[in-house]
Order: structure tokens, then C-alpha cells, then sequence
């Protein structure tokens, strides 16, 4: 039976839980099981959905042991010996996964955002470059298939509830770390821009007079966001930048302003329903996946659209006053 | 204290031309850059010294020989000691065996923190500061925003981690590895003036497989434990779209377009 371990973070479960869509991909008509893995805290959405979940209850490991975490997967790959290990390219994710990918000498892919399988060789596809390439990678050697995945690109449908064993797991190792959590400042809350049904993006087009975006966002009731190149020159903070690197993001309508959208912003777009582009290259990756396309300097047309919408509403009250 | 910074050339991608026609990216005559996270881990190495000259600084990186003009311009800022890894058979190496490579040259020095960036602008994997990690027996933590530079010995480090909501505040026990991210926004100082030419070949250490003497299917491509079989360009479904112009008629379309879909 092949057997896949999906590590899931504390950081989004529902992302973790996701990673069952890959195995899918992965074993396709093959018999497996899935296995998953939680650090103190019972993960009850995965229940229903994994076959196993290993429940590793140690107040004394915090996920940045990233040693003692490596120690614990190991020893239970040695009782289980997994096919496939899975984990979510969170914050910390992306630190353990290669630290347990040297440990057990498996081949790791980075931030999987597809999967190709033709039932004989599996390929993880990845960006590269900023998002301006995609590479199809093959594991080589002995090891697992090993591979970080790239949050909130997978989603899993499955509506079948499995019988899910709960082991709870006393790993028996010790914690040689020392690192210390010495304090946690929250940081003044922002919109964030993944609950939002309207998105006005920037990018280079925007780099002069990004702050006019906030216009158009005013009357349209919706927020900003931004490509990388705005957020690399400090204009905006990184809590706003679409893109792989940054995030994956599902509006109902989005507002392309000067974007011309590399791979990796386009990949940050999921299930969007509408986008329309403004960009003085009508031929910009962006444009073609547009619904409407303006052809113009995206400041010009914010002032415009702007003004538009104001008129029009104040013709609507004027109507409602007659 | 002896600080050792991981660094890497990369292609300045910011500036790749797309081939819109051929849809195809234009990689030639790319120019080679040190990596920006790791030119602020840099930035902040020199801080030290700056603070104590006694502080030494190595920077080690795997790269073609090609890269020694890049290496000697870091030299002529204050940094104590290059070293360059270099040898055709590790052309084609991933991350597992990149990994291997600066890890049996830096398990021969001794040093009391290890800095790298956060993230490569190429690849962007950020696997090899965690594997350094594995193979070094050290903790490492990526993502440091700030690093405490009067909390920064020979026994430990205070640094700081920021995510989208918190920031973390931590103290390891040295020597660990500390991998910076760009948004620390430390800056490399410019070469001055009078050592823009400066000879720094006394301070360069190049490193082949003569030393570090692995066997040929442990390194290069036949030792990789991943393959890149293929790269392209994302294809997309393209819609059919509907193209204006600023104009007038342009800007009543997309109303029009918004008023009918509710989002106005």
C-alpha cells in the first residue's frame, strides 16, 4: 500500500487539508493511504478525511524545533516508510521541509503548483525565475517523493468520510534546541486583501501615482493590491502583493492597473470571474486573459473611471430627487 | 567573532525581456547579481565589523569561475576572505547536492554564525540554508528582518522574524545559521573611490573538487536527487476579450461593463 504523510500546519489547516488533492494527482488510480501529522493541536477539520492522523502531543516543541520536528518524521518514516511526504509551503514549511529532505536523502521539490502524471513518471511543476518560468521536475534516487506545495492552489472536494485512526504520538526524542520565543508583537491590522470581492491592482504602470488607486477603490467599494514590482520599490507593504510569493487571491473582479502580469502574478489569481487590464502594451501576458482590455496609461484611466462613476451617481440622485 | 556569509550570483530577472512575439523569455546577456537577500545578510555582516574591525568576514559561494570579478568587487568593501567553489562536475547540481558541496567545505572552518539570504531570486527554493542546517547540525531560522546588533556575540543572537501579522522576536544560541530577508533593508556600502581597482587576489581562496574530493555520481547532475525535465512558459485559456481605449466610449464600455455585472 503506498503510504503519503501531508504535514499539517498550526498557520492554515484548510490549506493542509488540501494537500489530499495532490496525493490524488499523485496515485491517481492506485490504492494509498494518507497519512497526517499534527503537532500539539488535534487537527478535528482533517478528521473524516485522512485514514491516519499521528497526534504528536509535546507542550515542550514549537514549530520553530525544526530539529526535533525533523527527528519525530524521521523515526516515524522508519515505522511507516512513506511513498510520498507533503508539506504545505507555510512560513515554516518551507524551513522543514528541506531540513527533513537532506535527513532522509529524498529529492524535495519547492512550492508545487501543478502536477502532471501520466501514470509513469510524476511531474511536480514549480515556478522558477520569479514566476517567469515553470519547471516540470522529476525525483531521481531512492528516497520519497518529497515536496513542498504552494499554499491555497490545491483544493479538495472529496465528500466521502473515511474512518480516521487517531494515534497519539509520544515521540521519546529530546529537544536539544536553543532557541527561545523571547516576545510577539502584533502588528496593526490591515484589510486583508484575499476577503475582498474587488480588487484594484497596481503595477509598474503605477508606480508614479499608486495612491490614486485608492480612488478608485473608495468609489468602487473594493480594496488595493499590487503587484511585486510595486511592493519591491517600498511603495506598498508586502501584505498586499499578489503573486506566488506573495498570494494567492479570489475576487470576483479584477482590476489589472499597469500589470503585466508574470507567471507568478498570474498564478497568484484563482477562480477570479472577471479581470479587465489596463495597460499601454495591449499584448501584455495579462491582456489575453482579460475580459476587457484598455489600452491606455492606467493612471489616465483611474481619473476617468473615477469621474465616471461619481457623475453617474450623482445623475441617479438627481433622478431620485425629481 | 568569524562570520561566514552563504552567498549566490543570480540573473538579474527584474530585467529579462519577454519575447511576446516568440513567447518565449529573452535570457541571454542577463547580468549576474549578488542575490538581493543575501546582500543585505552581507550588509549586515559588515555592520558588525564596522562596530568591531576585529570581526572576520568570509563569504563563500558555488559559482562558475566567471564569477571571480563579482567576488573581488565584494572584496573591496571589508570582507575578509572570498571563497569561491568551483569545478566543472558540479555544473547541473540541485539543491540536495548544491547543499553537500558548500556544506563539506564549510564543516572544515570553523566560524561562530553563519548568515545567508532568506530567498534566491532565481530559484527561489530556499532550500539550501535549512540543508546547511541539517548537515552543519545547527538551527536555522529564514525570514530575519532585524538582528539585534548589540544582542549579536559569540554565544547568541536576538533577531527578529515579521510575518503578515506578528513579529517575532527570538534568541539562538550561536553558531546557528541566520538567513535575511530583503525587507531587513540592509545596504551594501559602495566601494570606495580610490579601491574601485584595488588588488584583492591575496584575499581570494578558490576551492575545486581537488579539495573537497567527492566522487563524480556524487555531485553534478548524476548525483542530483531532482531533474528539471522540462521549463516553458505557462500557457493560458485566453478570453475573448473586448479592447478600448481611454477615450470617451472607452471609459462608458467598462462602466457599462461594471454597471451590468453589479459592481457598480
Amino acid at each position: 500500500m503506498n503510504r503519503c504523510l501531508i504535514f499539517l500546519d498550526n498557520d492554515n489547516i484548510q490549506n493542509s487539508i488540501d494537500l489530499l488533492e495532490v496525493a490524488n494527482r499523485i496515485y491517481d488510480a492506485k490504492e494509498y493511504e494518507t497519512i497526517g501529522i499534527s503537532i500539539n493541536h488535534l487537527c478535528e477539520d482533517a478528521i473524516g478525511k485522512f485514514d491516519v492522523i499521528i497526534h504528536v502531543n509535546d507542550k515542550n516543541i514549537h514549530d520553530y524545533h525544526q530539529v526535533v520536528i525533523t527527528d519525530i518524521v524521521e523515526k516515524l518514516h522508519k515505522e511507516y516508510s512513506f511513498d510520498s511526504i507533503l508539506i504545505p509551503a507555510t512560513y515554516y514549511g518551507r524551513m522543514f521541509a528541506p531540513r527533513l529532505s537532506m535527513r532522509l536523502h529524498a529529492g524535495l521539490v519547492a512550492d508545487v503548483t501543478e502536477i502532471h502524471n501520466d501514470g509513469e513518471k510524476l511531474e511536480m511543476v514549480r515556478p522558477a525565475f520569479n514566476g517567469k518560468i515553470m519547471a516540470g521536475i522529476i525525483k531521481q534516487g531512492e528516497g520519497p517523493i518529497m515536496m513542498s506545495v504552494r499554499q491555497n492552489v490545491f483544493t479538495y472536494t472529496e465528500e466521502q468520510i473515511k474512518k480516521t485512526t487517531i494515534r497519539n504520538y509520544e515521540p521519546n526524542v529530546i529537544n536539544k534546541s536553543k532557541m527561545k520565543l523571547l516576545s510577539v508583537q502584533v502588528k496593526s491590522q490591515s484589510l486583508d486583501i484575499r476577503e475582498s470581492e474587488v480588487l484594484i491592482s497596481g503595477g509598474g504602470g503605477t508606480l508614479e501615482k499608486f495612491d490614486h488607486l485608492d480612488l478608485l477603490a473608495k468609489e468602487m467599494n473594493a480594496q488595493v493590491s499590487a503587484s511585486r514590482r510595486i511592493v519591491d520599490s517600498g511603495i506598498a507593504s508586502r501584505n498586499i502583493q499578489v503573486g506566488q510569493s506573495g498570494k494567492t487571491v479570489s475576487p470576483k473582479l479584477y482590476i489589472a492597473l499597469g500589470i503585466s502580469g508574470s507567471t507568478q502574478h498570474i498564478e497568484g489569481l484563482k477562480n477570479v470571474k472577471d479581470i479587465i487590464s489596463v495597460n499601454t502594451n495591449r499584448h501584455a501576458p495579462i491582456c489575453s486573459l482579460s475580459d476587457m482590455v484598455i489600452e491606455g496609461d492606467a493612471i489616465e484611466f483611474v481619473s476617468k473611471l473615477v469621474n465616471k462613476i461619481k457623475s453617474e451617481k450623482i445623475y441617479n440622485i438627481e433622478e431620485i430627487n425629481k | 567573532m568569524k562570520i561566514i556569509c552563504v552567498v549566490k550570483f543570480v540573473p538579474d530577472v527584474e530585467n529579462f525581456i519577454y519575447d511576446y512575439e516568440k513567447n518565449v523569455l529573452v535570457r541571454e546577456n542577463v547580468k549576474l547579481i549578488l542575490n538581493p537577500d543575501d546582500s543585505c545578510a552581507l550588509a549586515f555582516a559588515l555592520k558588525m565589523k564596522e562596530l568591531n574591525p576585529n570581526n572576520f568576514i568570509e563569504i563563500v559561494s558555488m559559482a562558475p569561475k566567471s564569477a571571480v570579478p563579482l567576488i573581488e568587487d565584494l572584496l573591496r568593501l571589508d570582507v575578509d576572505r572570498g571563497t569561491i567553489i568551483s569545478d566543472k562536475s558540479f555544473a547541473g547540481s540541485d539543491t540536495y547536492v548544491t547543499s553537500k558541496i558548500l556544506g563539506k567545505y564549510l564543516k572544515s572552518q570553523t566560524f561562530d554564525c553563519l548568515l545567508t539570504g532568506s530567498h534566491a531570486q532565481d530559484g527561489d527554493t530556499s532550500h539550501v540554508p535549512a540543508q546547511l542546517g541539517e548537515l552543519l547540525e545547527l538551527e536555522q531560522m529564514s525570514g530575519v528582518t532585524k538582528v539585534d546588533l548589540n544582542n549579536f556575540t559569540i554565544a547568541k543572537a536576538i533577531f527578529e522574524v515579521e510575518s503578515e501579522t506578528i513579529v517575532s522576536t527570538f534568541e539562538i544560541a550561536l553558531p546557528a545559521i541566520l538567513s535575511i530577508h530583503k525587507d531587513s533593508k540592509y545596504k551594501l556600502p559602495y566601494v570606495k573611490y580610490e579601491d574601485l581597482e584595488l588588488d584583492v587576489t591575496h584575499k581570494l581562496n578558490i576551492i575545486s573538487d581537488k579539495e573537497l574530493g567527492f566522487n563524480k555520481n556524487e555531485v553534478g547532475i548524476e548525483g542530483s536527487l531532482t531533474k528539471v525535465i522540462k521549463t516553458y512558459t505557462k500557457q493560458y485559456d485566453k478570453k475573448s476579450k473586448v479592447v478600448v481605449t481611454n477615450d470617451e466610449d472607452g471609459i462608458n464600455e467598462v462602466y457599462t461593463f461594471l454597471k451590468n455585472k453589479g459592481y457598480v
